[in-house]
């Protein structure tokens, strides 16, 4: 009887939080679901990498994005470009620098809506010890158990001292590094 | 394309010994691009070779130089096969995207795998210093035709109106 009334408690409590979502809802990631890429190029090719771990936590209401906050930590030590020889020179010091700035981080708290489902977060984005404003646009795709973010933006390699020294020519490897995101989010407690 | 050949051994023995720069990956794509070039030259000129007669050895050539020839010949068509195609499979096995000149994409031929690449690289340096060897031994001869035998096996390969008489 006890275990029915908490049910029944607990239910009401869902409802509630379904049918009054105004407050800014809390979004915690779904691992398995989302992808974090950057393609860099070389010799004006193609070379994509992906950073295997990063976490989001998002506080949003896709109908009142003003107050929402979107909290973005990348371990740079994850990325991997799949080329073996690739993978152990990104570790030094002159590209991500692995000892030196293991994580990168984007914070905003400065959600707004483009257009229709169109959004953009203006935030920081900390990467290899350089703080720069980054925009970030997305999509935002709600579903029945859950939501999806996508979207892309470009960014240049040298700002944040990647591929110092020799390696800040961009003939061989490019200034550009696109970075794509898909994030598929689930409702927080 | 000897002039392609030596600049591409010179390109590869730089790209590979090169110190990790940026200068030793241009290097690297000059050589591929350029072994690129060669297999489909290569390819050209076997067809070639197919549709028309072969050129005569000189009457009154020994046996053994009859045969030392046409395998040195043998020896030097499958290198120039063999090392391009070696190349693109250490380039797929190391899974680098390329396009040849920055223009054609270079499909992968193998799946990207480590050992593989590391493997086939031991064969494409092994494959070059039998290159070397063969080159060695070509150039000699076509030398020693001109020179010693006093023949015209290298001067024939000019076309008519270069030929002083």
């Amino acid at each position: 009887m006890k275990e029915i009334v908490v049910l029944l408690g607990l239910c009401g409590l869902v409802l509630a939080g379904a049918l009054n979502p105004a407050q800014g809802a809390d979004w915690k990631m779904d691992a398995a679901g989302s992808k974090l890429e950057f393609i860099a190029t070389f010799e004006k090719t193609a070379a994509p990498g992906v950073f295997k771990e990063f976490d989001a936590r998002l506080r949003f209401e896709p109908e009142k994005p003003a107050g929402g906050s979107l909290d973005v930590t990348i371990k740079v030590t994850s990325a991997d470009m799949s080329i073996a020889d690739v993978n152990k020179e990104i570790r030094g010091k002159d590209w991500f620098d692995y000892a030196g700035f293991p994580q990168a981080e984007f914070r905003s708290t400065d959600l707004r809506r483009k257009e229709g489902n169109h959004y953009v977060a203006r935030g920081t984005l900390s990467l290899k010890g350089v703080k720069q404003p980054v925009e970030v646009p997305f999509t935002w795709t709600g579903s029945a158990d859950g939501a999806t973010m996508e979207g892309e933006l470009t960014l240049k390699r040298g700002a944040f001292g990647i591929g110092s020294g020799e390696w800040a020519a961009s003939n061989v490897i490019g200034a550009d590094v696109k970075v794509k995101f898909k994030v598929k989010l689930r409702k927080a407690g | 394309m000897a002039v392609l050949i030596l600049a591409q051994i010179t390109l590869g023995v730089m790209a590979a010994t090169w110190r990790v720069s940026p200068a030793k990956l241009e290097l690297f794509f000059w050589h591929k691009s350029t072994g690129m070039l060669i297999l489909a030259l290569v390819a050209l000129r076997l067809l070639w070779r197919l549709a028309n007669p072969t050129p005569a050895l000189p009457s009154g050539m020994p046996a053994w130089e009859r045969a030392a020839a046409r395998s040195s010949h043998l020896l030097l068509y499958l290198l120039m096969i063999a090392l391009p195609v070696s190349g693109w499979i250490i380039n797929s096995a190391a899974n680098v995207p390329f396009r040849i000149f920055w223009l054609i994409p270079l499909p992968a031929i193998v799946a990207p795998d480590k050992p593989t690449a590391d493997l086939v690289a031991l064969v494409h340096g092994g494959l070059f210093a039998a290159l070397a060897l063969v080159l060695v031994a070509h150039i000699g001869a076509a030398l020693r035709h001109h020179f010693v035998k006093r023949n015209a096996v290298l001067i024939r390969m000019l076309p008519d109106a270069w030929r002083t008489p």
